[in-house]
């Protein structure tokens, strides 16, 4: 061998060497870190400055400080479950209860709120029980309401409704005339984003909540799969395929979206008289038009069916977002002090200065002086006074049920799968 | 390999080693060389690989410690409709991208190999799609092809009610074209680069011998590509077989499972439903399938026995 070439060896050797190097140096992570402090985990978003000014709050007068993280936007939940079994895992996280934490209770991750309650029952008597059900899991308690509560109205362009001589439906039959009424005037009658696949699916929440009652998917959920072979299941298919077969939604409705604009501008251009949406649409519709929002945008409850079950003023739609805590947490007491402030005067105000409406017993009293008082004191009655309120079942059910869903309600509603095909589909589920 | 000569050593080199046949043989640099590549190869490429292998053979969501559980993930994908049906629309969009692109690609590609300054001009405008991500690029065409608001709106005549993405055809076909639209312009590179090489004493030949413009293009100018097409087409096979990211902003493998790809089943399983060892075999199926295609199409398309398309020059 030339020296030449044992340089050569000597150098390529070396540089690889060099390169390796910063590989073997990560995966420690810095042990001194996270000694006297909590670590809060939350979604990434707009609502992220009402966070950050509790956590201010709180460590004015807590020796043990808080730490807020984000993480932005649809990665949340992906981040979340690969971080939260290892050393990087937060003390406290934002979820969305249900199906989002059931299986870290079922790995034992997360801390039953039961002893905090009993130390301080305001952190159960103080929010809307029908929100703070949602984080409940095998009848313990593992979270508390931390954001606005979005619960599904049925939207309506006032202009559209009035030229047509409609009245928001209060019954599925005025529904079905209203469907009617405005595709003879060449309307598209419900405006739908079945691109998105969710809100799809909020016709079959409400569809089954008013024909069965919460029960039904509560079963569901719970691992009876004959549930969804019920004749009640089947009744809520047939009475969604008669609103399919009237046109209620048009040809085209798997094309549209919602998250890029399509459904929202198919209703404010009057091009649609009716959409099935959460709260946010109205905030939707304010970004992109005011003047819609202020004076174009109505909306109504979802409307009764004939025999149906379900009381009418049963709701359905994401309850509200929950911290839940870890069991490993070294600061409960820090973490339990932190909780409390979720009730506070403080919170409540913040949320509603930025649009979210809060699912605590105090919030009521300071709805006069919000932006929109007359939509948020609408949504507040109908949140209080809903015998249940049903979460959306692709937050119910575990994350991994979630495309399973989706894709049912799509082939459903757009005739690809019968009421057999889809009951096929939501029985091969797991057990939430 | 080494005793054939490369189609893409330039014509000097190639003469250089004819001048002196049978002369040494080049001295190679020693395997140290590669190290740092290999090791760069084994940590990026092989490491993970293995523990993709691993993991297959587990149950794990991500939390807590993967579990062994045998064949199961392997069974349940033998039975699993969506996977079945995801191989084959990745074959299908694969096989529809190359009879879509290689064409038109090829026409381009040799019309945008003349000198002419208009030319140049226009294909500068038209390799324009090559400089934007895959995402910007669905991103657009997701807006350009709303059915109320975007083209299909103004072209009823067209499109009808404009479910493009609310049909299986219609999805298919609105991924094709966006691909189409993206990649042509790199397939185009490959044979403008190709055409600019052919020598022009071929073309004065066939001139000679009275071929016409026609003519000139199927005995010369086809032929001569043929390397070109061969790389080309391994690039369209491999890069369809993994396409991803048009599949993620455009369809979400909808409507329901209709565009479904593998590479997109596979991102279901292990980052929406948290099955991580569904995630991991669909993954190793997919390195297989993707193996044994380009293998064929080398073996077929004689790659791997590249002839020099200088030869008798």
């Amino acid at each position: 061998m030339t020296v030449r070439t044992r340089l050569a060896r000597v150098v390529a050797l070396g540089a690889a060497l060099a390169l390796a190097l910063p590989l073997t140096a990560c995966g420690d992570g810095d042990p001194a870190a996270g000694q006297d402090e909590i670590r809060i985990l939350v979604y990434g978003d707009a609502t992220n400055k009402v966070e950050k000014q509790l956590v201010d709050t709180f460590n004015k007068t807590s020796k043990v400080k808080a730490v807020l993280d984000t993480i932005p936007g649809a990665d949340y939940q992906t981040k979340l479950q690969t971080i939260i079994n290892t050393k990087q895992a937060p003390d406290v996280f934002f979820n969305w209860g249900g199906g989002s934490i059931t299986p870290f209770v079922k790995a034992d991750l997360l801390l039953p709120l039961d002893d905090m309650i009993a130390k301080d029952p305001g952190l159960k008597a103080n929010f809307l029980p029908s929100v703070f059900n949602t984080a409940v899991v095998d009848g313990k308690a593992y979270g508390v309401p931390m954001r606005g509560t979005q619960p599904v109205l049925l939207f309506h362009n006032k202009k559209v409704l009035a030229d047509a001589g409609i009245t928001p439906p209060r019954t599925w039959d005025d529904l079905l005339t209203a469907v009617k009424t405005l595709k003879g005037k060449g309307i598209t009658p419900i405006a739908l984003g079945g691109g998105d696949q969710w809100p799809t699916q909020m016709w079959y929440q409400y569809l089954y909540d008013r024909v069965a009652g919460p029960e039904l998917f509560a079963k569901a959920l719970g691992g009876d799969k004959g549930a969804w072979e019920s004749p009640e299941s089947r009744r809520a298919l047939e009475l969604l395929r008669q609103l399919t077969d009237a046109g209620a939604f048009g040809t085209n409705f798997d094309s549209v979206k919602f998250t890029d604009g399509g459904s929202p501008t198919l209703l404010s251009s009057g091009k649609a008289g009716f959409e099935l949406m959460g709260s946010w649409n109205y905030s939707t519709h304010h970004d992109a038009n005011p003047t819609f929002a202020a004076e174009g945008l109505g909306w109504s409850a979802f409307p009764s069916v004939p025999g149906g079950k379900g009381d009418p003023r049963n709701v359905v739609g994401n309850t509200n977002n929950f911290y839940s805590v870890l069991k490993k947490t070294r600061h409960p007491e820090a973490v339990a002090e932190f909780l409390k402030l979720q009730y506070s005067d403080e919170f409540v105000q913040a949320q509603l200065a930025i649009g979210n409406l809060p699912t605590t017993t105090n919030t009521e009293k300071f709805l006069d002086g919000a932006t929109n008082p007359d939509y948020l004191k609408y949504q507040f009655t109908l949140v209080k006074e809903a015998p249940s309120f049903q979460l959306s079942w692709d937050q119910a059910y575990p994350p991994a049920a979630t495309t399973t869903i989706h894709q049912a309600v799509q082939q459903y509603c757009n005739g690809r799968l019968d009421a057999a095909g889809f009951i096929k589909a939501m029985q091969s589920l797991q057990a939430g | 390999m080494s005793t054939t000569t490369l189609a893409a050593r330039s014509v000097p080199e190639q003469r250089r080693a004819r001048r002196s046949p049978g002369g040494p043989t080049l001295s190679r640099p020693g395997f140290a060389w590669a190290l740092p590549a290999t090791l760069f190869f084994g940590l990026f490429a092989l490491a993970p690989l293995v523990l993709v292998v691993v993991l297959s053979f587990t149950s794990w969501a991500g939390l807590g410690s993967p579990e062994f559980v045998g064949l199961d993930n392997w069974q349940r994908l033998a039975r699993d409709p969506v996977m079945i049906n995801s191989l084959w629309l990745s074959v299908l969009l694969t096989a529809l991208g190359v009879l879509v692109q290689t064409p038109l690609s090829l026409l381009i590609g040799v019309w945008a190999a003349g000198p002419q300054r208009n030319r140049a001009v226009l294909s500068a405008i038209f390799f324009l799609p090559l400089l934007l991500s895959a995402t910007a690029v669905s991103v657009l065409w997701r807006a350009l092809l709303d059915p109320n608001f975007g083209v299909p709106g103004q072209a009823p005549w067209l499109f009808g009610d404009g479910n493009l993405f609310g049909s299986r055809t219609g999805a298919i076909a609105v991924l094709v074209f966006v691909g189409s639209w993206q990649f042509i312009p790199f397939h185009a590179l490959i044979y403008q680069g190709a055409a600019r090489a052919v020598p022009a004493v071929l073309y004065q030949a066939a001139e000679v011998d009275g071929a016409g413009r026609w003519g000139q293009f199927r005995h010369v100018t086809l032929p001569q590509l043929r390397n070109a097409m061969i790389t080309s087409v391994v690039l369209m096979v491999v890069g369809g077989l993994t396409t991803f990211d048009t599949v993620l902003i455009l369809t979400q493998g909808g409507p329901g499972t209709d565009t479904t790809i593998t590479a997109y089943h596979m991102y279901e399983q292990a980052f929406r439903s948290f099955d991580f060892g569904a995630g991991a075999a669909i993954a190793l199926l997919l390195v297989v399938v993707a193996t044994v295609i380009s293998l064929i199409v080398v073996r077929v398309s004689g790659y791997d026995r590249m002839r020099s398309t200088m030869e008798g020059l």
